[in-house]
């Protein structure tokens, strides 16, 4: 198995015009986008514990570039983002080298990840983890009044710093929601219960990959990825789709479909 | 004394129905020239279409201090804009486990297909949300803003 230095070389002189990864100069981790095989970034890339939406990155590179090829180290929440992103126009998978990693087992179990390695592993060896689901069967087993109760304390902690938003690498909306003074009122900390984070969980829905950064990223700790996990458990229940599988399979949401399918849906 | 003011909160339940211009509105239209009798607590809102209904709007008449929202269009296969409710249903199906999953009661948000020639269906479907939202009481978002709410209504 060849290390990361080796395999950036191989795409640069295999036709990819810059790669993007993370480097780690001496305990400071950066994303690094190196274009030629004599870079000195290339001394310090490294695929580490750290993760960082890439793909929010390789949205601006590629509109920058519109003729130039990149390859991007991605591991398997990063796969399923850009994915996700090609389908909603953000990302071209066709100027697009993928060159995956697989999580240790360590990063697996830590993260809790549905599928913590991409299609095409070009590093690690692959492990399969069990997405955690202790805090959806907390909130199931309570009666409505009690789930609204729960929701609002652990919203209350929210102190509206848009980390989970500025985070994810989903989001890329140049006018959002979350500061529209007609939905969210501006300067209200904790935001309003429940319009900021219900509309947040609407808009992931068919689109949360599953990444679990927003609830890295949250000081508050508020169980965000099990919020936006039921949103995707919703999504597959009741539309059949869960974000970030195929290519080819469209969101239900972003296309009308066929009275057959209004049908079926009606009777359940 | 305690028990008037639940009279009057049972009384004061209000309801947002969001009615398109095409079937439901006209529907609702006839059930009054028909002189059909259903309880006032609904307010109207008039959009072209079903399907430009976004999920947003619903989340803010909860916020607003709604206790029940009503989206009524065409039926299947009937929308003005051929195709505009199948969107409705598609997202209604995933606002209400939503708003499930959060707590808020499953009966405070109803989807109903009204044809403009329904007006006594009109009148049937605001009668039944009517009892079925005041069995609930007032919602539980009603808040600040609710009172807010009430000088402007």
């Amino acid at each position: 198995m060849s290390d990361l230095k080796t395999i950036v070389k191989e795409k640069l002189a295999g036709g990819a015009d810059a790669f993007l990864c993370l480097k780690n100069e001496e305990g400071t981790v950066l994303p690094a986008l190196i274009t030629d095989a004599d870079s000195p970034d290339l001394e310090f890339v490294d695929v580490g514990e750290s993760r960082y939406p890439l793909g929010r990155i390789l949205i601006d590179l590629q509109r920058e570039y519109p003729d130039k090829r990149f390859a991007v180290l991605v591991r398997g929440c990063d796969e399923r983002a850009l994915i996700e992103l090609s389908k909603l126009e953000q990302i071209d998978l066709d100027r697009l080298v993928m060159v995956g990693v697989a999580c240790s087992t360590e990063e697996a179990e830590a993260c809790g990840c549905p599928r913590p390695y991409p299609g095409d592993i070009a590093l690690g060896e692959k492990v399969e983890a069990a997405p955690g689901r202790e805090v959806i069967d907390e909130v199931e087993s309570l009666g409505d009044a009690e789930r609204l109760g729960w929701w609002k304390e652990q919203f209350s902690r929210c102190i509206k710093c848009y980390g989970c938003r500025n985070i994810c690498p989903m989001c890329f909306c140049k006018d959002c929601a979350l500061e529209n003074p007609h939905l969210v009122e501006p300067g209200v900390i904790p935001p309003d219960f429940p319009s900021f984070h219900i509309i947040r969980a609407l808009d992931m829905t068919g689109r949360c990959i599953d990444c679990g950064l927003c609830e890295e990223a949250c000081p508050a700790d508020i169980p965000l990825r099990s919020l936006y996990r039921k949103m995707q458990d919703i999504m597959e229940d009741k539309l059949e789709y869960r974000a970030g599988g195929s290519v080819e399979e469209k969101n239900p949401l972003s296309f009308l479909g066929t009275e057959h399918d209004i049908e079926k849906l009606e009777q359940e | 004394m305690a028990e008037e003011s639940k009279k009057n909160d049972e009384e004061d339940i209000r309801i947002l129905a969001f009615l398109c211009n095409w079937c439901s509105y006209a529907g609702a239209d006839l059930a009054g020239v028909s002189r059909f009798q259903y309880p006032p607590n609904v307010l109207d809102v008039r959009v072209m279409c079903t399907g430009t209904i976004s999920p947003y709007f619903v989340i803010k008449a909860f916020q607003e201090g709604m206790d029940g929202v009503l989206i009524a269009g065409c039926h299947i296969g009937d929308c003005h804009y051929l195709k505009g409710n199948y969107m409705t249903a598609k997202r209604f199906q995933v606002l209400r486990e939503a708003l499930k999953f959060l707590g808020l009661e499953e009966g405070r948000l109803r989807l109903e297909w009204v044809s403009a020639a329904e007006g006594e269906k009109y009148a049937d479907v605001i009668r039944s949300f009517t009892e079925e939202v005041k069995a609930l009481g007032p919602s539980p978002l009603r808040g600040k803003k609710a009172a807010k709410a009430e000088v402007g209504a």
